[in-house]
């Protein structure tokens, strides 16, 4: 029978400490490039002209249908010889991350934006608005107050995915724990602490937003996904 | 600018180790998704049977594993379990064990939402007809639900698919980790990656085009 010791997981506390800290910067870095590349490849797919619509329906196409490890080692692996730059498992992480969840936040941006109704943008054409003020300011602030939910939700699938960082050596929660169960050859302890770390953080936040959810269906606004 | 000469003679040349690697991604993605799919039936089965505990439970193993990511499960089921039930644990073994439960508890979620979703007077009428309950969710309930949670159940089967690459960390012998290898062995990860990307996007392919084609038409005709 094993004898739990949490004790010399105590003792690393800070190690892990700091991979929580790096899980959480690549989660926001990812969903700070990865929203507005998003918004760019909806508005590309939506568009009328196909120089547009094809690149952003093949990219979105092709993050969505391939899985996200393969794609991280792409980029780890692959771009840096192909382009010839340094490539640090941070960028990479970041850069892979950033576009695979901007394929799939486009297609959360477009749900939205069709969800507003036809007589919103022809309202704001009526009123002498271009399209792009019509998009701006009629359509987006609609649009984006129902998709909240599903952005939230997605960052939390985001946040998840992160830990694949762990294999390209980034110093993410993950990794750590890796690193603290060879230290002190206490595997079972430290992988259970790390794997409820993960929950609280995890589970509060889907807490967040099934509550947002409610809110959403009770004012009668609805959501997309 | 960029004068890099491709070249996918190598790859070709060990094609046969690919071949090994995707073997073993479709060995373990048929058992994960038969495992994790009547697994999540059965969850969803005993949240709903209306006893206490088993209940709460079958509660906790879905907000558990819906909220803890998948990649953690696998390395803690091949580095935790084997100390704790002192029993030795094969990467294969911590794969399926990950990605089967992890699929489970969110087909548990599908299920439920599916059975939700059929109107109380389904139930009623069954009821009318005299057929017990059990009957009646067979007969009845689930052929309607099942429907409407295909294009879920599809989706769930995509990440599945995708799921499988993760057993790479623990040196599982699959279409990635052959990659790996072969892209070590002949300093050539950019024609060695792209390769298995590409199959990776004609393997799914099929099955997204499948969950747009299900979301469309069942959009349409299940009001």
């Amino acid at each position: 029978m094993h004898v739990w010791n949490f004790q010399p997981v105590w003792a690393h506390a800070d190690l892990l400490v700091l991979g929580l800290a790096n899980t959480l910067k690549v989660t926001a870095a990812a969903l700070f490039f990865g929203m507005p590349l998003g918004l760019t490849l909806a508005l590309m797919r939506l568009s009328q002209a196909k120089v547009f619509k094809w690149p952003s329906s093949l990219v979105i196409e092709v993050f969505r249908t391939t899985p996200p490890l393969v794609q991280l080692f792409w980029f780890f692996f692959a771009l840096p010889i192909l382009v010839n730059v340094e490539m640090t498992p941070y960028i990479a992480a970041v850069l892979t991350f950033s576009i695979q969840s901007a394929a799939f936040f486009a297609e959360v941006f477009r749900a939205g934006i069709e969800s507003v109704e036809k007589g919103q943008r022809e309202a704001g054409q009526a009123l002498g608005m271009k399209p792009a003020q019509v998009m701006t300011r009629v359509v987006l602030p609609q649009a984006i107050k129902r998709m909240i939910p599903a952005f939230l939700e997605r960052a939390i699938e985001l946040m998840k995915t992160t830990t694949l960082v762990a294999t390209v050596s980034y110093a993410d929660l993950l990794f750590q724990t890796n690193e603290v169960a060879q230290k002190t050859f206490r595997p079972l302890e430290v992988f259970t602490v790390t794997a409820l770390i993960y929950f609280s953080v995890i589970f509060v936040a889907s807490k967040i937003v099934n509550h947002l959810e409610h809110k959403f269906a009770i004012t009668g606004e609805g959501t997309v996904r | 600018m960029i004068h890099y000469r491709w070249n996918f003679a190598p790859v070709w040349d060990n094609l046969d180790v690919l071949a090994v690697g995707a073997l073993g991604t479709l060995q373990l993605f048929a058992i994960c998704a038969a495992l994790g799919l009547s697994l999540g039936l059965f969850v969803g089965w005993v949240r709903y049977s209306g006893s206490k505990l088993p209940s709460l439970l079958a509660i906790s193993f879905i907000e558990f594993f819906r909220n803890t990511p998948v990649l953690v499960q696998i390395l803690w089921f091949y580095y935790a379990l084997p100390l704790l039930i002192n029993v030795d644990i094969k990467p294969m073994m911590a794969a399926i064990l990950g990605i089967s439960l992890n699929s489970a508890a969110f087909s548990a979620e599908i299920y439920r939402g599916g059975i939700q979703s059929i109107e109380k007077g389904q139930w009623e009428g069954a009821k009318a007809l005299g057929m017990t309950l059990s009957q009646a969710l067979r007969r009845v309930v689930f052929p309607q639900a099942f429907r409407r949670m295909l294009p879920a159940l599809t989706n769930r089967m995509i990440e599945i698919f995708k799921m499988t690459t993760l057993a790479s960390a623990v040196a599982y012998v699959e279409l990635l980790q052959q990659g790996k290898l072969l892209s070590s062995l002949n300093f050539n990860p950019i024609e060695t990656y792209t390769v298995v990307a590409i199959v990776f996007f004609l393997c799914l392919l099929p099955l997204v085009q499948a969950t747009y084609f299900l979301e469309r038409r069942l959009g349409r005709s299940d009001q």
